[in-house]
């Protein structure tokens, strides 16, 4: 009896907590529907009363309508941002997978000079801050390399800021690789290329797969870097798109919500597929 | 184990060859390169020259003496192209015939005007702070061999207007840009046959033939050296030389326009800086005047002789490299784990290009003055030394208590620190104890329906963060964003959120709080799941009551989980850019500025990319120090 009544109140206080924590994703949502471009997602008469004031607040539009929805894509760019968006993704994605399996494969299966301090160096570098290397990045692909309002420009960038982590990462998985089957390999006449495309990438998919996911979060959710190195709007990723819509002059609240809605969906929903990898990753990194 | 890189067996060969052609190539090159900087300023320096010249004959003249006056420049010096005066907004004077001089400027000549002007305010800087901080001479080159010089003409120490001269000079023969071949293929010959003859043992620490090859090449090195300086020595005579003919010939020109007399033997007052300042190195004659001892050598001169240290350092290091076996370990390394270095090699270049470099670069360039509008001139003008550090750090101006009242410099980097470290405290103590509520009541046994809760409550974290800083930043809008019609809704008035200081941040710490409880409620609830329930059990037996329960078994056990926990997040909201920048963006006045944005906002919005840098350094010895203590306080939770 005791137990029951004490969960009730865990219950009530939960329930009340979670309405609030996600409030803001369901004002998203009613804005996005709304069918509208204003920050409000009714609009209130003058003097409104306080029924009218809660219903101001209720996230839930006037009209449900997908316009928003229809119109970022057709009337507004946001189209070819978020084309923008998967090129730079999907390209960052392969670079940096081939680059994190090659550096990872060394490190985990040769002993050579340098390869302590290589991963010294790696570990080192994720303490730089980015401002820090925002200016001289801006000076190095923008001005020297001419790689401003490029996808290249921020493709090198993001692949190469990718590299430490994923390269540890693989490398922990390469070490659980046992190592009689590449010898078995060799004295079946495989070639050391031969053993680590045929044989120890496919052993390492699921790594390979965190990876491929982290660069391309990487590359989605950046916005800092996209904001400096691209000018011409038609170059725009999805995240400087949606900045556009309502930073500076403009307020366009409907399309931010619809395209917000848009650019989250496919990153909210694999994050809480994989966020029990997520968590021990972090914390299994950080205690050692 | 591994064979011998034969090929590579002659160290001192080898050494002496290799050391000895990076130092004159960088010798040669740097002299070339350096002697074309001089050739360039040459002209520039004749070409200023010639315009003030012009400047002080046009006093007392009106328009169509002025004219007369400059179109005898022309007849006497064949190297002036065309010259234009203009005061005020009219074209005073003009070689050209087609200009129509005396006439207003029209409108496509706004340029010259408003060049005027600027010329006429930094002189007038100058002269108010006493300084000379603001050049008043305008130099282009064209890049065709002619140089458009504009400098202010002043008459009784009034600023009249400015001289905008043209000058297609010949390249002056004195002008030492590198050359001779032979000089330097003689010496690497020299440096390879001792190389040949010398034998250096390099199982041994020291031995005579290693003595016998640092000293070759450093003999060799600085009689190049010596060489190749001397012969900067004389174009520096020679362009002093060309000067005075200029002088010589521009003062007999002088003396044709009918203007007031020279005062004969002194320095002459054309031959200027970029300051407008008398270089006091001829006299109005022509005459050469002895240089002064503090200017003994020429700057360019002087930069060489430094520079020229660092190559023989180089040399010599390149020299060791060979004759102490490293050449061979690294070869013999390389050669022997070939495949290993092939895989690491792709990312290890991008590390190094778009890394490791940006970051020794950013580090370089806190020590200049680097701005949007100097980048192309040389390093080693920029170079201000510590100037960048001196004016973040040890500026105190962070309080000022006035009639008003005390008023607060939300520019000075100690209110912006203070702010960071507000922040970061606020926004971890929030995440932790939200995340530690939730936690224990998500921990609770037998509780229905965890599995939504934990889904629900995690999706803050699953949202691209600038997303969820530009939601809450149109639900905290004064007029019509939800929490201001809650607040309203219950009888209180709306709050302008980005006005206030504390509101403003307030509006951060909701936003980042919102998005950061979730990462601690997960690592929370993990740790408090792996504690063994029979803990809990036995002292429930021994009646020890919740409280203790927490304080004497749960909190003990959360540690190790909980303190690299706080360790991450505090870096993490340390360097919380995207909140900041996209929620209040730093108002009022950047005031609620963090160390990050603050640095992001000097390079990109006032474009001080060398003090921007110089900012971002100290946040990283900040983070570095941080990261030291951190490490050893782990160290003693560890042993604890």
């Amino acid at each position: 009896m005791r137990g029951r009544t004490h969960h009730l109140w865990i219950h009530a206080g939960l329930i009340s907590f979670t309405l609030l924590a996600i409030y803001p994703v369901l004002w998203v949502l009613a804005l996005a529907f709304s069918g509208q471009q204003n920050v409000a997602i009714i609009d209130l008469p003058k003097d409104p009363t306080f029924l009218e004031r809660l219903r101001s607040v209720m996230p839930w539009p006037a009209h449900v309508s997908v316009k928003n929805f229809h119109d970022v894509m057709t009337e507004q760019p946001f189209g070819r941002w978020l084309l923008n968006s998967v090129m730079v993704s999907l390209m960052t994605t392969v670079l940096g997978v081939f680059l994190a399996c090659t550096a990872a494969y060394a490190f985990s299966r040769f002993r050579f000079p340098g390869r302590d301090g290589g991963m010294l160096a790696f570990l080192v570098s994720q303490m730089f801050p980015g401002t820090l290397m925002l200016i001289p990045l801006f000076i190095i692909i923008v001005k020297w390399l001419g790689l401003g309002n490029t996808f290249w420009g921020l493709v090198i960038v993001y692949a190469t800021t990718a590299i430490p982590f994923c390269v540890w990462m693989l490398k922990g998985y390469f070490d659980t690789i046992p190592i009689d089957i590449e010898e078995s390999a060799r004295i079946d006449g495989a070639s050391p290329q031969v053993i680590f495309i045929r044989i120890i990438l496919p052993l390492a998919k699921p790594a390979i797969a965190i990876t491929a996911l982290f660069s391309f979060m990487t590359a989605w959710n950046e916005f800092i870097l996209a904001s400096v190195f691209l000018e011409a709007e038609s170059m725009y990723t999805a995240p400087v798109g949606l900045r556009f819509f309502v930073g500076g002059f403009t307020s366009q609240w409907g399309f931010f919500a619809a395209g917000s809605v848009i650019v989250s969906l496919p990153v909210v929903i694999l994050f809480l597929y994989l966020q029990k990898y997520l968590v021990s990753g972090l914390t299994a990194g950080s205690v050692k | 184990m591994s064979q011998p890189v034969t090929w590579l067996n002659r160290p001192a060969l080898w050494g002496l060859g290799v050391a000895m052609a990076v130092v004159l190539a960088l010798t040669a090159w740097l002299h070339g390169s350096i002697g074309t900087d001089l050739a360039n300023q040459q002209q520039q320096r004749k070409a200023v020259l010639v315009a003030n010249a012009i400047g002080a004959s046009l006093a007392g003249a009106d328009g169509p003496a002025a004219s007369d006056r400059i179109r005898r420049w022309q007849a006497e010096l064949p190297a002036l192209e065309s010259a234009q005066v203009v005061a005020g907004r009219e074209l005073l004077a003009s070689t050209r015939p087609e200009d129509e001089a005396p006439r207003a400027l029209r409108r496509e000549e706004k340029p010259l005007f408003d060049l005027a002007t600027a010329l006429r305010s930094a002189g007038e800087t100058n002269v108010a702070e006493g300084a000379v901080r603001k050049k008043t001479v305008q130099v282009d080159a064209a890049g065709d061999g002619a140089v458009t010089v504009t400098v202010p003409y002043v008459v009784d120490g009034q600023f009249e207007g400015i001289v905008q001269a043209r000058l297609r000079q010949p390249p002056d023969a004195v002008a030492d840009r590198g050359g001779g071949w032979l000089l330097p293929l003689a010496l690497l010959g020299a440096a390879l046959v001792i190389g040949f003859f010398v034998r250096v043992q390099p199982a041994r620490r020291f031995d005579v033939g290693r003595g016998i090859a640092v000293v070759a090449l450093l003999a060799l090195a600085v009689g190049f050296q010596q060489q190749r300086l001397g012969r900067m020595a004389d174009a520096t005579v020679a362009a002093d030389l060309a000067t005075s003919r200029v002088q010589a010939a521009a003062a007999t020109a002088y003396g044709r326009t009918g203007a007031p007399p020279l005062v004969a033997a002194s320095a002459s007052p054309w031959d200027t800086d970029a300051y407008g300042r008398p270089l006091k190195l001829i006299a109005t004659d022509g005459t050469l005047l002895p240089r002064p001892d503090a200017v003994q050598k020429d700057s360019h001169t002087r930069f060489l002789e430094r520079s020229f240290w660092g190559i023989d350092l180089l040399g010599l290091v390149v020299l060791l490299f060979f004759t102490q076996g490293w050449a061979l370990r690294t070869a013999s390394a390389l050669r022997d784990h070939a495949a290993a270095y092939a895989y690491v090699a792709p990312a290890m270049i991008g590390m190094l290009v778009l890394v490791f470099f940006p970051f020794f670069y950013g580090i370089g360039l806190a020590f200049t003055d680097t701005t949007l509008f100097n980048e192309a001139t040389p390093f080693r003008e920029r170079w201000i030394g510590l100037d960048n550090f001196i004016a973040i750090l040890g500026d105190f101006n962070v309080v000022t208590r006035g009639a008003e009242g005390t008023v607060f410099n939300y520019q000075n980097f100690y209110w912006t620190l203070m702010v960071t470290v507000i922040w970061t405290i606020t926004n971890v103590a929030v995440g932790v104890s939200v995340g530690f509520v939730l936690a224990m009541a998500l921990n609770t046994d037998g509780l229905r329906g965890k599995w939504i809760y934990r889904i629900l409550l995690i999706l803050p974290w699953a949202i691209p963060n600038y997303i969820t800083a530009l939601v809450w930043r149109g639900m905290f809008h004064p007029q019509f964003g939800v929490i201001n019609q809650v607040l309203q809704m219950f009888g209180l008035q709306p709050v302008a959120w980005f006005d206030g200081v504390v509101s403003a941040f307030m509006t951060g710490l909701v936003t980042n709080g919102w998005l950061s409880f979730p990462f601690m409620m997960v690592v929370i609830l993990g740790a408090l799941q792996s504690i063994p329930k029979d803990m809990y059990e036995a002292a429930e037996v021994e009646g020890a009551t919740r409280w203790q329960q927490l304080r004497s078994i749960t909190l003990p056990l959360l540690r190790p989980t909980l303190v690299p926990a706080v360790v991450l997040s505090v870096v993490w909201t340390f360097n919380m850019f995207n909140i900041i920048f996209l929620v209040s963006g730093g108002e009022p006045g950047g005031a609620n500025e963090i160390l990050i944005t603050k640095a992001y906002k000097i390079a990109f919005e006032q474009y001080q990319y060398a003090y921007a840098a110089a900012y971002s350094t100290v946040i990283f010895v900040i983070l570095l120090v941080y990261g030291y203590f951190q490490t050893r306080l782990t160290r003693a939770t560890e042993s604890y």
